[in-house]
């Protein structure tokens, strides 16, 4: 059983409160800037190649007050999971990692993931000690455990099962020096202090 | 700080002396991963309160975590070996050019005259070649007098909104130089 991409990123779009998001390369920024046309308080890391949740605990770090959501394809997990430790010694609770796992490389003509079907990604992040690990493969799930997975005061890890994309999604129409001095500049209004030169 | 050239010292004085140099140029926040010639300074950085020393999995690692803190008000500072630096330049060109996010290398001259290691030839070989490809600002201290120019990277890197690199030689590190 998993989700659709479009149904849950409506859904957690929806939940939004003041969280800062981060998203990782292809489905995730593409959906989530469908869903939300957020000019400001998302960057839209694209094809990093697993390093979408540093950057979020770089931030988180900066801020400790204001909740982050990092996206990060199953795909990019699969190439870096080792950053699973970094958040644990970390322990941002602050920080809330949301693997979105299609099992496929869902932006590049959905490839299969070594072991795709098989990977148990809520396990992998238990066993690293992250404290607050959810997995959802339905919206109404989810909907029920939303607080617990995505506002917890613990270092968080939730698990989006969902079903591979069915269409080809618009990227966010930003380059990046465009897409750094608006989320920059937002945060300087934010929170009052200066962080671009 | 005393910048005497032509006094040894340990490789923990020199420590000292680079936290102080980066600590003087506003750095907090440095990832890290190790290498023989930088762990005195790695250990140094991380009992001292003057920073947020963060070890880290992998060197892109670094690049992404010290990134997103560029968003905090100040870059970070990532400090590795030559070898662990070469496996970051698509996180370099991909993250810190396209969103021109500055940020500070410090990494070692691994394969230089003086590193007897053959298996970091590859270093001496191709780590300049790769840094001038990717035109990223460089800066290599190869005399204990020229620490400063750690401070001087930092602050340029800033002004260039895009990462710059320290290379730091052997002797340097070591303290004989």
């Amino acid at each position: 059983m998993a989700m659709d991409i479009e149904e849950c990123f409506a859904e957690i779009a929806g939940a939004r409160d003041d969280e800062i998001v981060v998203t990782s390369a292809g489905n995730s920024s593409e959906v989530w800037w469908e869903k939300t046309r957020d000019l400001e308080s998302t960057f839209y890391l694209e094809a990093s190649m697993s390093l979408s949740t540093m950057f979020a605990a770089g931030l988180a770090l900066s801020y400790p007050k204001t909740r982050f959501w990092a996206f990060l394809g199953d795909g990019a997990f699969v190439m870096n999971a080792g950053v699973l430790f970094v958040e644990r010694q970390l322990a941002l609770p602050n920080l809330v990692s949301i693997i979105v796992a299609n099992r496929c490389y869902g932006a590049t003509g959905r490839a299969d993931l070594p072991m795709g079907a098989e990977i148990d990604f809520a396990s992998i992040a238990r066993a690293t000690g992250i404290p607050n690990v959810h997995r959802f493969e339905s919206v109404e799930r989810m909907k029920a455990e939303f607080d617990a997975a995505f506002r917890a005061a613990v270092p968080s890890t939730v698990v989006l099962e969902l079903n591979p994309p069915q269409r080809h999604y618009e990227s966010p129409p930003f380059d990046g020096a465009e897409l750094k001095y608006r989320f920059g500049r937002a945060l300087e209004r934010r929170f009052d202090r200066k962080v671009l030169p | 700080m005393k910048l005497d050239a032509q006094s040894r010292r340990s490789p923990e004085q020199v420590a000292a002396v680079i936290a102080d140099v980066l600590a003087g140029a506003g750095a907090e926040l440095v990832a890290s991963l190790p290498d023989g010639w930088i762990a005195p300074l790695i250990k140094h950085l991380g009992e001292d309160a003057r920073f947020r020393h963060v070890p880290v999995n992998r060197e892109e690692s670094a690049v992404g975590l010290c990134s997103g803190a560029f968003f905090g008000g100040k870059p970070g500072v990532a400090l590795m070996g030559a070898s662990g630096f070469l496996t970051c330049i698509y996180a370099i060109t991909k993250i810190n050019y396209t969103y021109q996010i500055p940020l500070l290398f410090l990494i070692t001259l691994r394969g230089a005259p003086g590193d007897e290691a053959r298996y970091h030839v590859s270093n001496g070989l191709y780590l300049r070649a790769v840094i001038d490809a990717i035109d990223l600002p460089a800066l290599y201290v190869e005399r204990f007098d020229e620490l400063p120019k750690i401070a001087e990277a930092y602050r340029h890197c800033q002004v260039l909104a895009r990462p710059s690199v320290v290379g730091l030689s052997r002797g340097v590190l070591k303290g004989t130089e």
